[in-house]
C-alpha cells in the first residue's frame, strides 16, 4: 500500500513537472519560431516582406528536444558517476545542454538570414542579441523539468531504462506534443494575426506575416506573451496528461489481472479521449456552423 | 527556382521487380539468419521484422499535415510525420519496456496503448487548439463525407485552403498508429531483449542481474534506431504529409510493408550477429 | 509552400571531400588506437577529430541529397542515417582492431540496401539517393564510433562495456558505468543526428555557399566534442577528458568566430537595432 501511495506521489509530481516543460517547451519553440510555422519566416523575404523575426531553423521540435534533453540528461547521468549530488548534476547537465542550445539557435539564424542576401533580408545583430537568452531561459525550464521527470521514472519509480535514454525518449514525445498543440496556434493566429479570424490562411496570402504589429516592429519576444495565452499552457497539458495518464495507470492497475487491468484501463482512456474529440468536432460545427451552404447533390 | 531534376509523375506506382528483389532480400536474410543460430535467432528476427511492418504500416494511419497545416491550410498534424511517429512510438516503448516482465503479449500490449494513448490524448488537444484558440471547425480535403460520422466536410472547409484540423477520421487514424506504432516498437525491443538476456551472460562472464544494464540499454538504442530508419522510410513513401486512412496516397502501403520488411531484417540480422558470431 | 532550393555549381566536388572524409575518419580512429599501444587514455581526443571529419562529410552529403527536393524534410536525413549507422557501428566494435573499417564496409552495406529500398521500392527515383544514404550510413557510424572513442578510449565492444564504479576509494568492476550500460550512446546519438543535418538545414536558402556550410559542421562537431569531452570525465582519467576539452573548446572558438564572419560576410547587411527596410515594390 505504501509503495502505491509513495508512486502515486512521485506521479503526481511528474505530471506536474511535465506541464511546466510542455508550457516552456511551446513557448520557447514559438519565441524562437521553430518547426513548421518557421517555413512561413524563411518565405516572407522570397515574396518580399521583410522581417525582424528570429529565424530559428534548428530541425523539429521533437529531434531538437530529444537532443537537449538526451544531452541533459547523459551529462547528468555523467556527473552522478562522478558522486556528484543528483539535483547538482541535473543543474549541471541542463546548463551545459541550454549551452548548446543558444549556440544551435545563433547559428540557424545566422546560416538561414545570410542565405537570404539576394531577397535583402538583413541580419538583424540586435534580435540575435536580445532574442537568444531568452528562448535559452525557457529552454532552461522545459529541459530542466524533463530531465528531472526523467531521474524520477528511473530512480524513485524504478523504470529500467537509463537516464539518458529515458531523456531521449521523453525529450522526442515533448517536442512531438508541443508541437502537434502548439504550432498551428502560432503558425495561424499569430503570423497571420491579420488574416480573417476563425478561418484557415489561404494560400494566396502565404508569406505575408504580421511585421508591424501592437507597437511598431514586431519582432519574436512579441510571441512569447502571445503563447503564454493559450497555445503555452494547452501543451503543457497535453504533455502533462500523457505522463500523468501513462504513469497513473501503469503505478494503480499493473498488479491487477497481471498486467491486464492496465492495459484494459488504458483502453477505456482512449475511448474517453474520443468520445471529448468527437464532442469538440461536433460542438464546433454546429456553434460555427458551415462556412458556405451545404452541397445540395448527392454525395458519394 | 526549381528543384534540379524533376521526379517523375508516379510517385505513386508499385514497382514490381523491385517489389520482388526486396521479398528476395528479405529471404535471404533470413535464411543468413538460420544458418547462424537457428533457434533463439531466428525466431527474434522474425518478431522484429513483424514488429518493423506494424511501424511501417501504422505510420500511414497518422494524419500529418506540415507546413500547410501549421497555418490552417491542410489538415493533419502540424510536425514531421517521421518525429510525430517517433514520439508516439517511444511512448508506447516506454510503457512496454516497463511491462516485459509480465510477458510478451502483455508488454506489447502495454506498448500499444501506451502509444494509441499519447496519439488520441495529443490528436484531441489539437482539435483543441483549432476549435476554442482559433476558432475553426475540422475539415477533410480529400472526401465530400466523413467515412465513419458521414459529416459532410465542403462547407467546413475555409476559403482558399485545402481542409484544416482533425476530422474524426484522422482522429481515429492517428490513434490506430499511435498503437501499431506503439506495439511494434516494443515487439522490437522485447525480441533483442530476449536474445541479449539469454547470450550476453555467456558472452561476457557474468551474471544475467550483471549484464542486464547492457542488454536493456543495448536493445533500446537498437529499437529506436530500427524505429527511425521505418519511420523515415515511411515518410518517403507518403512523401512528407498524408491526412489519415482516407487519404487516396494510403493505398501506397503495400510498398512500405516490404521495404520496413527488408529494413528491420537487415537492422535486426546486425543486432543479432553481435552476440551470436 | 516550401522552401525552394537550388544547386548551386561551384566549391569543392562532393567526390573529393568523400575521400577526404573517409581517409581523413579512419585516420583518425585508427589514431586513437595508440591508447592500446601506449596504455593509456590521452589520445581519446582523436575521437572527437574524427566525429568533425565525418560531419564535414556527411553534411554535404546531405546538401547533395536534399537539393532534389525528396519531399520531407532536412532532419530525416539525418535520423535515417544515424539509425543505420548505430546498428553498423555496434556490430563492427566485435571485430577488435579491425573495427573502423568494419563499420565501413557494413555500414555501406546498409546504406546501400536502404538506398535501393526508397529508390525502387518505394519509388522515389532520385538519381543520388543510393549513393548518398549509403554515404550517409557511413557517416553515422564513423560519428558514432567516434564518439564512443572520445569518451571510453576504445572502439572495441570490451572498452564500450565494461567499466569500473568508484565506492569508498574501492574500484569495482561494473557493467552499469559505461557507454552503452549508462546508455551515453543516446546522447552521442541524438548529438550526432541534429549534427550532421543542421549546417546543411541552416545554411539552406538561394545564398548558400559551401565555406559557410563546412564551416558550421566544423563548428557543430566542436561544439558536440565539448558535451562529450565532459561526459567522458565520468568514463576516462580526468587529464585525458581535460586534454580533449582543450583541444574542443579552442577548435569551437575558432570555427565559431570563423562562421560568424563568414555570415557576415554573405549576409544582404549587418545592422544593429535598425528598422525594416523599405524595399520598393511592397
Amino acid at each position: 500500500m505504501e509503495s502505491i501511495v509513495f508512486g502515486i506521489g512521485i506521479t503526481a509530481l511528474t505530471g506536474a513537472l511535465a506541464t511546466v516543460a510542455g508550457a516552456a517547451e511551446d513557448t520557447e519553440s514559438n519565441i524562437g519560431s521553430q518547426g513548421d510555422p518557421n517555413s512561413q519566416v524563411q518565405l516572407a523575404p522570397q515574396m518580399g516582406f521583410l522581417h525582424r523575426i528570429f529565424n530559428k531553423a534548428v530541425a523539429g521540435e521533437p529531434p531538437a528536444y530529444g537532443l537537449w534533453c538526451a544531452l541533459g540528461a547523459g551529462l547528468a547521468w555523467a556527473f552522478m558517476a562522478m558522486q556528484i549530488n543528483a539535483v547538482l548534476a541535473i543543474v549541471l547537465g541542463c546548463i551545459l545542454a541550454v549551452f548548446v542550445q543558444g549556440v544551435y539557435a545563433t547559428t540557424a539564424y545566422l546560416g538561414r538570414t545570410a542565405s537570404l542576401k539576394k531577397f535583402g533580408q538583413p541580419v538583424y545583430v540586435d534580435i540575435l542579441k536580445s532574442m537568444t537568452t531568452v528562448t535559452m531561459a525557457h529552454a532552461f525550464v522545459a529541459i530542466f523539468c524533463t530531465v528531472t521527470l526523467c531521474y524520477l521514472m528511473n530512480a524513485a519509480l524504478g523504470h529500467p531504462f537509463p537516464l539518458p535514454l529515458l531523456g531521449l525518449l521523453w525529450g522526442i514525445a515533448l517536442g512531438a506534443a508541443g508541437s502537434a498543440v502548439g504550432n498551428p496556434y502560432y503558425g495561424k493566429e499569430r503570423q497571420y494575426q491579420n488574416q480573417k479570424f476563425g478561418a484557415g490562411v489561404p494560400i494566396s496570402a502565404s508569406g505575408n506575416i504580421v511585421r508591424y504589429a501592437e507597437a511598431g516592429e514586431r519582432n519574436s519576444l512579441d510571441n512569447g506573451f502571445f503563447t503564454a495565452k493559450l497555445g503555452g499552457p494547452a501543451s503543457g497539458v497535453c504533455f502533462g496528461l500523457i505522463v500523468f495518464l501513462e504513469l497513473w495507470r501503469t503505478i494503480l492497475f499493473e498488479k491487477i489481472g497481471a498486467g491486464w487491468g492496465a492495459i484494459i484501463v488504458g483502453v477505456l482512456m482512449i475511448l474517453v479521449f474520443t468520445i471529448i474529440d468527437r464532442y469538440i468536432e461536433v460542438w464546433a460545427r454546429k456553434t460555427y456552423g458551415p462556412y458556405a451552404e451545404p452541397v445540395k447533390e448527392a454525395s458519394s | 527556382m526549381s528543384a534540379v531534376a524533376a521526379k517523375p509523375a508516379a510517385g505513386g506506382a508499385m514497382n514490381p521487380t523491385a517489389m520482388a528483389v526486396g521479398v528476395v532480400l528479405l529471404l535471404v536474410i533470413l535464411g543468413i539468419c538460420w544458418r547462424v543460430s537457428p533457434g533463439l535467432g531466428l525466431m527474434a528476427l522474425i518478431g522484429m521484422v513483424v514488429g518493423g511492418v506494424l511501424i511501417g504500416f501504422g505510420v500511414h494511419f497518422v494524419p500529418v499535415g506540415g507546413a500547410p497545416a501549421a497555418m490552417g491550410q491542410a489538415p493533419g498534424i502540424a510536425t514531421g510525420v517521421a518525429m510525430l511517429a517517433a514520439g508516439a512510438g517511444l511512448a508506447g516503448l516506454f510503457g512496454g519496456a516497463w511491462a516485459a516482465d509480465q510477458g510478451l503479449v502483455v508488454a506489447v500490449l502495454t506498448g500499444a496503448v501506451g502509444g494509441g494513448l499519447m496519439m488520441a490524448i495529443t490528436c484531441m488537444m489539437v482539435n483543441f487548439i483549432y476549435v476554442f484558440g482559433m476558432g475553426i471547425p475540422a475539415a477533410s480535403g480529400k472526401v465530400l463525407n466523413d467515412p465513419i460520422t458521414g459529416d459532410s466536410q465542403k462547407e467546413f472547409k475555409s476559403q482558399g485552403t485545402e481542409g484544416h484540423g482533425l476530422p474524426f477520421v484522422s482522429f481515429v487514424g492517428g490513434v490506430i498508429g499511435g498503437i501499431l506504432a506503439g506495439g511494434g516498437g516494443t515487439l522490437i525491443y522485447l525480441m533483442i531483449l530476449d536474445v541479449y538476456k539469454a547470450t550476453l551472460p555467456t558472452m561476457m562472464k557474468a551474471t544475467e542481474a550483471q549484464i542486464m544494464p547492457i542488454a536493456i540499454s543495448a536493445a533500446g538504442i537498437f529499437a529506436i534506431g530500427i524505429f527511425l530508419v521505418n519511420a523515415v522510410l515511411t515518410a518517403y513513401n507518403i512523401t512528407g504529409t498524408i491526412e489519415g486512412p482516407h487519404d487516396p496516397k494510403f493505398k501506397r502501403w503495400p510498398r512500405a510493408i516490404v521495404a520496413s520488411a527488408v529494413a528491420s531484417a537487415l537492422c535486426g540480422l546486425a543486432a543479432i550477429l553481435i552476440v551470436v558470431m | 509552400m516550401t522552401v525552394k532550393i537550388e544547386v548551386i555549381a561551384g566549391g569543392i566536388p562532393h567526390t573529393k571531400i568523400m575521400v577526404a572524409g573517409i581517409i581523413a575518419s579512419l585516420v583518425c580512429l585508427y589514431l586513437s588506437y595508440l591508447n592500446v599501444v601506449t596504455n593509456t587514455e590521452m589520445f581519446s581526443f582523436f575521437g572527437g577529430l574524427a566525429v568533425i571529419v565525418a560531419l564535414i562529410w556527411g553534411s554535404n552529403t546531405i546538401k547533395v541529397l536534399c537539393s532534389y527536393g525528396i519531399g520531407t524534410g532536412v532532419p530525416s536525413a539525418g535520423m535515417i542515417a544515424f539509425g543505420s549507422g548505430v546498428i553498423a557501428m555496434l556490430l563492427a566494435t566485435k571485430f577488435g582492431v579491425a573495427a573502423p573499417i568494419v563499420a565501413l564496409v557494413l555500414a555501406a552495406v546498409v546504406g546501400l540496401i536502404l538506398g535501393y529500398l526508397s529508390n525502387e521500392v518505394l519509388n522515389m527515383k532520385i538519381p543520388t539517393m543510393v549513393q548518398s544514404l549509403t554515404e550517409l550510413a557511413v557517416v553515422g557510424a564513423f560519428t558514432l564510433m567516434g564518439f564512443a572513442v572520445l569518451m571510453t578510449g576504445g572502439f572495441t565492444f570490451a572498452a564500450l562495456t565494461t567499466g569500473s564504479v568508484t565506492i569508498l576509494g574501492l574500484s569495482l568492476p561494473s557493467f552499469q558505468s559505461t557507454f552503452i550500460g549508462g546508455s551515453l550512446i543516446a546522447a552521442a546519438f541524438m548529438l550526432g543526428a541534429l549534427a550532421v543535418q543542421h549546417p546543411f538545414n541552416a545554411c539552406l536558402g538561394p545564398g548558400w555557399t559551401q565555406d559557410r556550410m563546412l564551416m558550421l559542421a566544423a563548428e557543430c562537431g566542436f561544439l558536440s566534442m565539448i558535451v562529450a569531452a565532459i561526459m567522458s570525465f565520468a568514463l576516462v582519467t580526468a587529464g585525458s577528458a581535460l586534454i580533449s576539452l582543450v583541444i574542443a573548446l579552442v577548435g569551437w572558438a575558432y570555427t565559431y568566430m570563423q562562421y560568424i564572419e563568414f555570415s557576415k560576410r554573405d549576409a544582404a547587411s549587418w545592422l544593429d537595432a535598425k528598422p525594416i527596410p523599405d524595399v520598393e515594390g511592397q
